[in-house]
């Protein structure tokens, strides 16, 4: 259904600690960000390929499949810096329409292939990430970094219902495919409509039924889970600022070279 | 055919091959990594009030009546999944809703507010859409300025009495347009055009992203009108629940 969350429940990388992950995941992160180095870049989406492919197992179809999905908001956008109008044509290219020039310079043309190197990597992070640590490791984690209950407590909620209104919605559109509900637009309109509805009366409905059910188990506002610990490692750690070590020499490398 | 026309056809059969096979699902989140820190850290700090507010509002809600707190998750949930559901279009092409204008209409552009938060988080980790870096620029798009202008349109529409339909069909495709706006400024005002600045940028963004976006607005619009008045007919009980009817009883 999400198979985001299909995959991470069954990586290798499961069974590493979480806030190590975390740490991993957003130090490589900022790294891309903060230096927007296309060396650096490289690094990084090299590195989180290599643990999500092998370590994680994560199936590599897969893998491209999810950094295809930002591809259209790349382009688009990248389109949109790297092409200027004007009537002087700049250094890199010019394709002169009437008076004026469809035209870009050298620089923008070199800002956008670095943006699209950091954009890829710092993607490639957040999936290392997603596709290795489900949600609710996540939030046990935020949970120790003193996020405020009530926003955890919350978050872990919705994670829940998720899916229990996502397979609501697919049985849903099953039933009005099955009975030719979208055949052309005016019909899947209404039935969109209709899904939608019935969707937030099942969601309300099944609240209540969920409250009853937790106070009668005394709920008192705090949800308490037996928690599975995983001790972090030293040895990942250990790897783990080696790596920041290693990125900041690229770093510094591309810098002074 | 000259060699330039040659390249010119092949850029725009290329373009168009990419427009019929990749969703334009997320082209207005933001993606990880594609904001400068500064700007990251701005926005971050831009929606901080608004979150704010929304978590106290929130969290008073719930000393009232605990109740509220399954009804909160339920609704976030409920915005994700209608936001995740591929819509119906003319042309083929695979889209999804938004949900930042029905969410403001039935729960209010507070409470939007936080479970924006929690539905963005969610989905740059569980659908690849928007990230970590860009949550702040995302947030305040869909979650804050998105949700506030579509509640805006709509109490005014009522104020003026303005037919039901039409009022509920402007705040959510207005709401959706003022967001692609406010994104495609983010992003002029990264990344500014070398002739013109942070004006002509706003006008590139605005013209590319308008193609997917301004039908999107228009669909989104109509399917929540549809939605919003199929729960008025059979729906009362438990809009009373999310408090949909109070405030209006409280305003009349």
């Amino acid at each position: 259904m999400i198979v985001i969350d299909k995959i991470c429940y069954s990586s290798g990388l499961r069974g590493v600690n979480a806030g190590e992950k975390m740490a991993f995941s957003v130090m490589t992160l900022l790294f891309c960000v903060v230096s927007r180095n296309a060396a650096v870049a490289l690094a990084v989406f090299f590195g989180n390929t290599v643990l999500t492919l092998w370590k994680g197992r994560t199936p590599w179809k897969q893998y491209a499949r999810l950094l295809l999905i930002p591809a259209a908001f790349v382009l688009l956008s990248t389109a949109a810096i790297l092409v200027n109008f004007s009537r002087v044509p700049l250094d890199a290219f010019a394709v002169p329409i009437g008076e004026y020039y469809i035209t870009g310079s050298r620089r923008s043309l070199a800002l956008c292939i670095r943006l699209i190197l950091t954009a890829l990597s710092a993607a490639s992070s957040l999936y290392f990430l997603s596709l290795s640590t489900p949600v609710t490791d996540i939030l046990q984690v935020l949970q120790r970094l003193r996020c405020p209950t009530l926003l955890v407590e919350l978050m872990l909620l919705t994670y829940r219902f998720i899916f229990v209104l996502a397979e609501t919605a697919a049985a849903m559109t099953t039933a009005q495919q099955s009975r030719l509900g979208n055949r052309n637009f005016k019909t899947s309109v209404r039935s969109f409509g209709a899904l939608g509805s019935m969707l937030f009366i099942r969601a309300v409905k099944r609240s209540a039924r969920i409250y009853d059910a937790m106070e009668s188990r005394c709920y008192d506002g705090k949800l308490r889970v037996l928690r599975e610990s995983i001790p972090p490692k030293g040895a990942e750690i250990a790897g783990i600022i080696l790596w920041g070590l290693v990125l900041f020499g690229v770093f510094m490398g591309s810098v002074l070279l | 055919m000259s060699r330039k026309q040659k390249a010119l056809i092949m850029l725009a059969l290329a373009a168009a091959m990419t427009f019929g096979v990749m969703p334009s699902a997320s082209a207005m989140h933001i993606m990880e990594g594609y904001l400068p820190p500064t700007a990251c850290v701005l926005w971050g700090v831009l929606c901080l009030p608004f979150l704010a507010a929304g978590f106290l509002s929130i969290r008073n809600r719930l000393n009232d009546n605990k109740r509220a707190l399954p009804l909160l998750a339920v609704s976030g949930a409920f915005i994700f999944v209608i936001s995740s559901l591929k819509i119906p279009s003319v042309t083929g092409s695979c889209s999804h809703m938004t949900g930042t204008g029905l969410g403001a209409i039935l729960f209010g552009p507070f409470a939007v507010s936080v479970l924006g938060v929690i539905v963005l988080l969610f989905q740059a980790v569980l659908l690849a859409h928007g990230g970590l870096t860009t949550l702040g620029a995302n947030i305040f798009s869909m979650a804050i300025a998105g949700p506030f202008v579509s509640y805006g349109i709509y109490l005014l529409c009522r104020k003026f009495r303005v037919n039901r339909k039409v009022g509920v069909f402007l705040a959510a495709s207005v709401g959706d347009l003022f967001t692609y706006c406010v994104t495609s400024l983010q992003l002029a005002a990264a990344y500014p055009s070398e002739q013109g600045g942070i004006a002509a940028s706003a006008i590139k963004f605005l013209g590319v992203f308008a193609p997917t976006q301004v039908p999107l607005a228009v669909i989104e619009g109509l399917l929540t009108v549809v939605i919003v008045i199929a729960l008025e007919s059979y729906a009362k009980p438990e809009l009373k629940c999310v408090g949909y009817y109070k405030e209006e009883a409280k305003r009349s």
